[in-house]
């Protein structure tokens, strides 16, 4: 076998694994159940809800990663390196130890103060923004800036002799070219945010036809021992997720600038 | 308008450098790699913080930041926008400085029809070739009507008559557009195509600054001499001073007799070319001819280079091909050297 076959097998492998488990789903699959299930009140805003909240939450953490991505990537100043692990936190810290977190804070005088004078943020929509902003907004940073370090800053040079302000060199030169990252991480930080359940259920509980997203709809479901729903909604979730993530790479995967 | 004046600069290499730059002059400043050439340039452009002064006729520039400072800067590496057409890139400058829509087009225009790339305006810098890469680079730090331009390497990355043509049409552009220009080149064939002045830059100092002629006729120092291709310095101490305005030196145990002027020599140097070799005792007299022994023979394309003990000291001599093949030389062979005499220079006591 070549190297070039074993590596392809590999890839099939792990295609397989993924493969199998969603076609389980089938075994438990009643197709009157599905379009049932699908046209119910609580479905239908189940589905809008995460939809909803995940694109929401796409363009507030992708709104802050863009200049701290670039912060991290061209400026040396004092915590950068700080700022840089501290991002890594979603990914070493469990999503319900990090809504455990946001809710230990709003029981603090200051979270209390915001809750009683601002915005009610636990058991709420702002709550599973909330949930889903912390869990993904350390990774969209990490990947725009990944992709920011790849573009020499000497093109920010060539544009400021040629008369622009540093914030035109970023805005005419490095954010265009950096616009592939910044798809990507976007795509990852909403695919994320979709099926995000630790941090939302503990932040912004179950509430049907209020807080509860479609993670949280599939683990009630199992939870009341009803497989068949549960089959239908994680089939959703996976068609939906994958459906937008294809055609998002499709859209994208031209060659740029030939 | 745009005069150049640094003073005192210091960074990186640089120590306490001065140099001032004539109005639409065009200054080269040559040097082996690392000799600081490139932080000049970074320092006039502002893209580095140094401590000493830049001014542009009588204003002082250290504190402008580099997008204000009206310079324009032909990179090394070019860095042409690779998301932009060849017509964007050049009219960049023109953008973000709010030209109107028509001034662009016709700067963008005129200027490709200058360097002849007015084909490959709709073309993205990928699908470019090195030396068009060039010519749209140059286009772009003109366009924005800059009167100071650095170019670092402009035509290191070309074929030999590419980066010659290239040179040349430069030279008239800039002339045309009467820049103030200061480009880094590490050899001097190229700099003095192009050049009104050549600066000499060794390990952070500048140590001749004169026109192309006079750097190669009159170098001024030893570094200097070294290279622009002299590399047989020799160390030497004066033993006696003859009649007919001459005197004889020691250098190691080679007696060497040159033209006395009345200066102290301790130091001279014999240009390769100007050392010959024979395999047979020349005729004529004995002056300034030793014999040494052959260490290194380095054919080259159409000369070859022989490294000669002699007296103590390595000589570079430069043969021709054919001469070197007719005499089949072989390393260890014992050989004369003869050095012509008109054609030694030697320097006064360097305190460094």
């Amino acid at each position: 076998m070549t190297f070039k076959r074993l590596a392809i097998a590999f890839s099939i492998c792990i295609f397989l694994v993924y493969a199998g488990l969603i076609l389980s789903l089938f075994y438990f699959y009643k197709g009157s159940l599905f379009f049932d299930i699908l046209r119910s009140e609580r479905t239908l805003f189940s589905l809008k809800l995460s939809l909803m909240t995940a694109t929401a939450t796409t363009v507030i953490s992708i709104f802050f990663a863009i200049p701290s991505a670039y912060a991290l990537s061209r400026y040396r100043f004092f915590g950068r390196q700080i700022i840089d692990t501290i991002l890594e936190l979603p990914m070493i810290v469990s999503p319900v130890a990090l809504g455990a977190l946001v809710l230990i804070f709003f029981n603090t005088p200051a979270g209390t103060l915001i809750q009683d004078r601002g915005v009610q943020v636990v058991f709420t929509v702002y709550g599973i923004l909330l949930a889903q902003f912390i869990t993904t907004v350390g990774i969209a940073t990490r990947l725009i800036k990944a992709a920011m370090d790849e573009i020499p800053s000497r093109y920010e040079d060539v544009a400021k002799t040629l008369g622009a302000s540093p914030a035109k060199a970023f805005l005419t030169i490095t954010l265009p070219l950096s616009k592939r990252g910044i798809i990507a991480s976007s795509i990852l930080t909403w695919a994320k945010a979709l099926g995000e359940f630790g941090a939302t259920i503990t932040v912004a509980g179950s509430m049907a036809m209020k807080t509860e997203t479609l993670p949280v709809a599939i683990f009630m479901r199992l939870a009341s021992a009803d497989i068949e729903g549960t089959a239908v909604l994680v089939l959703m979730l996976i068609g939906l997720g994958l459906s937008v993530l294809y055609g998002v790479r499709m859209f994208t995967n031209r060659q740029p600038y030939v | 308008m745009p005069r150049i004046e640094l003073r005192n600069i210091s960074k990186h290499v640089l120590k306490d450098v001065d140099l001032t730059i004539e109005d639409k002059e065009i200054i080269a400043l040559v040097g082996p790699n690392g000799a600081g050439k490139s932080t000049v340039l970074n320092v006039i452009a502002g893209l580095i913080g140094y401590k000493g002064e830049v001014w542009f006729d009588r204003k002082r520039m250290d504190r402008i930041p580099p997008h204000k400072r009206g310079i324009g800067y032909l990179f090394q590496d070019l860095a042409l926008f690779p998301h932009l057409t060849v017509a964007a890139n050049i009219a960049y400058g023109l953008r973000v400085q709010k030209y109107r829509e028509e001034i662009i087009s016709e700067r963008v225009d005129e200027l490709a029809k200058a360097l002849h790339i007015e084909r490959l305006k709709e073309r993205y810098p990928r699908s470019l070739s090195g030396g068009e890469k060039q010519r749209v680079a140059i286009a772009r730090a003109v366009a924005p009507f800059k009167k100071i331009l650095l170019l670092d390497e402009p035509t290191s990355s070309l074929d030999a008559q590419t980066a010659k043509y290239l040179r040349a049409e430069l030279g008239t552009l800039l002339r045309r557009l009467e820049i103030t220009a200061v480009f880094v080149i590490h050899d001097l064939l190229g700099a003095e195509e192009i050049a009104d002045r050549i600066a000499i830059i060794h390990k952070g100092r500048i140590e001749q600054v004169a026109r192309p002629e006079e750097i190669f006729f009159d170098p001024k120092s030893s570094v200097v001499s070294e290279f622009i291709g002299m590399p047989n310095i020799l160390s030497c101490v004066e033993s006696r001073i003859l009649s007919s305005g001459l005197i004889e030196v020691n250098c190691g145990a080679m007696r060497i007799v040159l033209p006395y002027e009345g200066n102290t020599i301790n130091k001279i140097a014999i240009p390769p070319h100007d050392i010959y070799i024979s395999d047979t005792k020349p005729p004529g007299p004995a002056l300034n001819r030793y014999t040494g022994q052959i260490l290194e023979i380095i054919p080259l394309r159409s000369v070859a280079h022989v490294k000669v003990s002699v007296g103590g000291n390595t000589l570079l001599a430069e043969l021709s091909a054919d001469t070197a093949a007719e005499m089949n030389l072989e390393v260890g062979q014992q050989v004369y050297v003869i050095v012509k005499l008109r054609r030694l220079r030697y320097f006064e006591s360097e305190g460094r």
